[in-house]
């Protein structure tokens, strides 16, 4: 064995002794758990900011408002059905909150109505969530639609949120529903 | 607006009682829907080894290219298309890193595959993965028609940038900054058929570059590249251009889209053992002065380099509120202060992350400087060569060169 092979030798085990100890070493690490895999927002941490419609790399954010209807208070005077400065309690654009008209709302008994999100037409905006946060219960809350999630190694909306409210969740949690918690 | 501000501390009260329905109202089941993600990477695992180990075949035994064009069509269909390059084994590197540095990320099985197997495939065989698996490189090579060298003094300068890449990726992931290499990912807006403007457009003038040149981005930007070279060039097995004679025809190098050849060369004036010598033990000496030099400049940036960092931006935004109480509060600094945020206590944060960055700081530079003392002593290394030969550092295994070497025609 001449000097050029003696040390090719000796590079190939270092490398292939680094694969190992790497490979060894990040295995240990994950062990155990399904690892972050998915890309989720945290409602309690979530301040509505706006940025869910405009930061996602989808044309259409795939940030959708989720409602906890066993956590609305089902009102005649929805703070994120209606503007907070509503005169008329009509289905008039001016009057609604949403932008896109994806909140409809249906009639059960004196004097509650049942909400109900159109997630096709929902933008993400987060505008119902403020007002359904800053005046009711909280039921609507935004969550990642992971069907549509593209899961980008690193989402562009947890880059520049303001409250640092989306993390990476695991397989079994992939959605943080406020009914659960 | 002070109601809006008491309530984003989060705490969902409930303002309304829970509505008792006298009319048998039932709450209605609602459905999110969850990909079945862990078949899919389990798919990817599949094919990544499938493949890999048919341009294995096809290299070493069948001696085709035909197969590993086929291999890079499906690449992009698959892997690029369909699966959206997300992930892919090129941004692994950063979620390797990360979980290296932060024992709080739990890096999934699948990306650790992805990132491990083609360094494996590498070592055993060379760059198995960039030939016709890697979604990016194969895209490149599918459309590359003309081969334009460049100089050999401008390839190896720019052949620095993917270690100096490598080098920014590893302190911006370990800080949990941001992912470089995905933020600036050119392919992806093509494979989503949309997203960010500037990067589709940087995507598609490379495209438009790999026409003349091959691969541009593999040869000039791809850190993960730059990390397989190293294994392939230590690699178990090497391939050949032929198995019979050469004939010194020079039409492989021709063919070669990435400069992966070495040409026959005799020193014309031989030099002394001596001299030779002591220019490899300048050299030898010069590689930690290099190291060390690239870990004391970059380090010494530290802070400003820390500025990618959320947290020590908006201590920033915060300084600036300060100074000048009467600009528009930003979005950042508008959220820091609603959610009652401590000023004190985010100094301290940014202190342990600038602390942090010091540290990656000084290793990203250390790397740095390793390299370019290395491609130094390398170039200083001058080997007499009688035949064409393949530099398995540079070969991403096309197989363009088996077609047009005359005597593999040969019967």
């Amino acid at each position: 064995m001449d000097r050029r092979d003696f040390l090719r030798t000796c590079g190939s085990l270092l490398a292939g002794g680094a694969i190992l100890a790497t490979g060894g070493l990040l295995t240990t690490k994950s062990k155990g758990k399904s690892g972050d895999v998915f890309w989720q927002i945290d409602p309690f941490a979530c301040t509505q900011c706006g940025r869910c419609e405009t930061d996602c790399v989808l044309p259409v954010s795939a940030v959708k408002c989720f409602h906890a209807n066993k956590v609305c208070g089902y009102c005649d005077l929805c703070g994120g059905y209606y503007r907070p400065s509503v005169k008329d309690l009509n289905t008039a654009a001016e009057n609604l909150m949403c932008p896109t008209g994806a909140i409809t709302r249906k009639f059960v008994e004196e004097p509650y109505f049942e909400y109900t999100i159109d997630e096709s037409l929902c933008n993400g905006c987060g505008k119902c969530v403020k007002g359904c946060t800053s005046f009711g219960n909280g039921s609507l809350f935004l969550q990642i639609q992971q069907d549509l999630c593209q899961q980008c190694n690193e989402c562009k909306i947890a880059r520049v949120c303001p409250s640092d409210a989306i993390k990476r969740v695991s397989y079994d949690e992939a959605y943080k529903l406020k009914d659960h918690a | 607006m002070v109601l809006a501000l008491q309530s984003l501390g989060g705490i969902a009260e409930a303002r309304f009682p829970k509505p008792d329905f006298t009319s048998g109202y039932q709450y209605p089941d609602i459905f999110h829907g969850v990909p079945y993600e862990q078949l899919w990477n389990i798919l990817d695992i599949i094919l990544l080894v499938g493949m890999m180990g048919a341009v294995v075949w096809a290299a070493y035994k069948k001696r085709s290219r035909a197969v590993i064009y086929s291999t890079s069509i499906i690449s992009v269909l698959y892997f690029g298309f369909f699966r959206s390059g997300c992930v892919c084994s090129v941004g692994s590197i950063q979620n390797v890193i990360l979980a290296l540095a932060d024992p709080t990320y739990h890096l999934p099985w699948y990306v650790l595959l992805i990132f491990i197997l083609p360094i494996l495939f590498a070592l055993l065989f060379g760059r198995v993965f960039c030939s016709g698996v890697c979604p990016l490189g194969a895209l490149q090579e599918l459309i590359n028609v003309r081969n334009f060298r460049l100089s050999r003094a401008v390839s190896a300068t720019l052949s620095l940038i993917p270690w100096i890449y490598l080098a920014f990726t590893i302190i911006y992931a370990a800080t949990r900054s941001q992912f470089l290499i995905c933020r600036f990912d050119p392919f992806v807006g093509i494979f989503r058929l949309g997203g960010d403007m500037g990067m589709i457009g940087f995507g598609i003038a490379l495209l438009i570059l790999s026409l003349f040149i091959g691969r541009p981005f593999c040869q000039f930007l791809c850190p993960y590249g730059a990390l397989l070279s190293v294994f392939s060039a230590l690699s178990w097995k090497k391939l050949e251009i032929t198995k019979k004679d050469c004939i010194n025809c020079a039409l492989c190098d021709k063919s070669c889209p990435v400069d992966a050849i070495r040409q026959p060369q005799q020193s014309k004036a031989k030099e002394t053992r001596s001299a030779g010598v002591k220019r490899i033990i300048l050299f030898a000496v010069l590689l930690p002065v290099f190291t060390f030099l690239g870990a004391v400049l970059l380090g010494q940036n530290s802070d400003a380099l820390s500025r990618a960092h959320k947290d020590v931006y908006l201590y920033e935004l915060l300084m600036e509120q300060q100074a000048h109480p009467d600009i528009e509060e930003p979005l950042e600094v508008e959220t820091f202060n609603a959610l009652g945020g401590n000023v004190e206590e985010l100094k301290e944060k940014v202190d342990d992350i600038q602390h942090q960055y010091s540290l990656y700081a000084h290793l990203a530079g250390a790397l740095i400087g390793f390299v370019i003392g290395f491609k130094l002593l390398k170039l200083s290394l001058k080997r007499s060569r009688k035949t064409y030969e393949i530099d398995s550092a540079r070969c991403t295994m096309c197989g363009k060169c088996f077609n047009y070497c005359p005597q593999n025609l040969k019967k």
